[in-house]
């Protein structure tokens, strides 16, 4: 991905979570959410308010957003529920791609290159 | 004042264990955030999120807050739509996530239940003891029980149909907010008459303690039988509405509407086709079969006053589960197709209509945004009117998000005040605050003062909500 492209799905991701009402009916939905026992960046809808946060320079990429974001499972239960009472958004794939921009970060070094 | 984050992590932990306690920035964005439109800002960001198991952390972590004067914020699911869940202030904020045991007693005629339970699963748990939870909001899946008794909420609930949460709390454990825990009300399903310490922490927002444990009183499962009505015009059931009070009908327990334009989104979100004008739903209980067959065939008749172009009881349950969420997730449908700033207005039910039409003007006269649309859809036969503004386009700034829900939030309390009402839905506190001040005596106000001082000196619990700071 070069940088031209990183800017467009950076945007994408900024324009689609920006949908996103903080209803919070996905969290439950997810098995990490779950085994946490209901820690919400560990939820669908906190992941994607960190990618937002984090796309737009409130928040520093470091190791707690890494593993938030690292710890989907991509089972797609929470594109269910939002798709049925939400938004209607395509959490996971969104999650993915923002693991992917993440990715394109960590292999030129930056600090977080060790997770 | 300058806070050390690791420094009170670290006292956190000792107190609940590390793991149980974040103070990553990331961490503590998520659980900043709420339902309000506009991002969260850098006073919003709590310095640590701690999630205790039990009332004895809880006395802990509230006791540390006192001594190092560090405001806490509670937290049950963040879904309050007026702002109650947004911390306004730096502190610590208190997860009640873990705290989720229930325990039925049906030889006792109650349940006990901590405080961070979803009000979908607390439902689940007791429908497997014919029980039914007097609670009804539309974010059921995810608010807590801890959340909605501390606001009192009826939501879908008509209060003249059977009453408010807080009328079937038996009994709390609280922690005060200066760190004691202490118990109110009884074990019998009999509540205490006279004073009853109970009564001032149902709907005191967390201003006034931290429930840990809530006894509720359990409520054998009604039959329900419901009926779907059509008309031309949304006018017709605010006159149903107000011929069903005036003639001393028994309202139904949900009656619900979507307006003219409500309707056609709510039910092409669920795969309906168009609905013609507007729609009005029922739910009639009672605690026999043959009851609500009944009543639903008088209430049936009683609706051709406003002359519906159709009235029905919708038998198949699947028929109604599809109808039902046209109107329970109507909110997250219109939001799909842009924002919405809502409204409560809750008249004098004489007052219905023309509290209703002064919505309209107003909503469409906004100075904060030009060419937004009024939609109305909810709780009509409570009687509240949720009037919103309607804006085809999430591409607003914040700013003027912030000025839309504003200018909403003035404009409409005046019509809670030339109409008499108050809310019954989104608490008191939070934006609503210069509603109270408003409306009100300034001595009710200063009482309200008075009352979080008299528990709370150090102002720690939900500081800034009894303030009104957005």
């Amino acid at each position: 991905m070069d940088i031209k492209e990183q800017e467009v799905t950076k945007n994408t991701l900024l324009k689609e979570i920006a949908k996103c009402r903080a209803c919070r009916f996905c969290v439950d939905a997810c098995s990490l959410y779950q085994v946490t026992e209901g820690v919400e960046s560990m939820a669908p809808y906190g992941r994607l308010q960190i990618l937002k946060y984090l796309l737009n320079g409130m928040l520093d990429e470091d190791d707690p957003i890494i593993y938030s974001l690292y710890s989907c499972l991509q089972c797609g239960r929470c594109d269910r529920v939002c798709q049925a009472k939400g938004q209607d958004l395509e959490v996971s794939k969104l999650i993915r791609l923002g693991k992917y921009l993440l990715s394109q970060g960590l292999v030129k070094g930056k600090k977080s290159e060790k997770v | 004042m300058e806070v050390d984050r690791a420094k009170v992590g670290k006292h956190l932990a000792k107190i609940v264990g590390k793991e149980h306690v974040f103070t990553d920035r990331a961490t503590s964005v998520v659980y900043a955030k709420d339902t309000m439109p506009w991002d969260v800002e850098e006073k919003n960001i709590p310095y640590a999120v701690v999630r205790p198991s039990n009332s004895k952390e809880i006395s802990k972590i509230l006791k540390y807050a006192n001594e190092k004067l560090i405001p806490v914020h509670i937290h049950g699911s963040g879904t309050s739509l007026v702002g109650l869940a947004r911390p306004k202030t730096k502190g610590i904020l208190l997860d009640t996530a873990r705290m989720k045991e229930i325990r039925v007693y049906p030889e006792r005629g109650y349940f006990e239940v901590e405080p961070g339970l979803h009000i979908a699963d607390v439902r689940k748990v007791l429908a497997k003891h014919n029980a039914m939870l007097p609670v009804f909001p539309g974010s059921e899946l995810v608010a807590t029980i801890g959340g909605t008794i501390a606001v009192n909420t009826s939501a879908h609930g008509v209060d003249a149909a059977l009453g408010k949460p807080g009328d079937f709390v038996l009994g709390f454990e609280v922690v005060l907010p200066t760190g004691e825990v202490i118990h109110t009300g009884t074990e019998s399903t009999r509540r205490p008459a006279g004073i009853d310490p109970t009564k001032f922490f149902i709907g005191s927002e967390g201003l006034l303690g931290v429930l840990t444990l809530l006894r509720m009183r359990l409520i054998p499962l009604p039959y329900f039988q419901h009926i779907v009505a059509n008309y031309k015009r949304t006018e017709d059931i605010l006159d149903t509405v107000m011929e069903m009070y005036k003639q001393g009908i028994f309202p139904p327990l949900f009656f619900e509407f979507l307006d003219e334009d409500a309707a056609k989104i709510g039910y092409d979100a669920v795969g309906l086709p168009e609905p013609i004008g507007a729609v009005a739903m029922m739910r009639i209980h009672s605690w026999s079969k043959a009851g609500a067959e009944e009543r639903a065939q008088n209430f049936l008749k009683f609706l051709s006053v406003a002359n519906p172009i159709e009235a029905r009881i919708v038998t198949d349950p699947e028929e109604w589960n599809t109808i039902w969420s046209s109107r329970a997730e109507a909110g997250n449908y219109m939001y799909r197709l842009g924002m919405t700033f809502g409204s409560e207005i809750t008249p004098r039910v004489d007052k219905l209509k023309d509290a209703f039409q002064d919505a309209k003007v107003i909503i469409l006269n906004l100075d904060s945004y030009k060419d937004n649309e009024f939609i109305s859809f909810g709780h009509i036969g409570a009687p509240t009117i949720h009037a919103y503004a309607f804006v085809r386009t999430k591409d607003i700034s914040n700013e003027v998000k912030k000025a839309i829900t504003v200018e909403m939030r003035e404009k409409t309390e005046e019509l809670n005040i030339k109409y008499g009402g108050c809310g019954g839905e989104w608490g008191l506190t939070a934006q609503r605050v210069s509603f109270l001040k408003k409306k009100y005596e300034p001595e009710l106000y200063e009482l309200l003062v008075k009352m979080k001082k008299a528990l709370d000196p150090n102002d720690i619990l939900n500081r800034g909500n009894l303030q009104g700071w957005i």
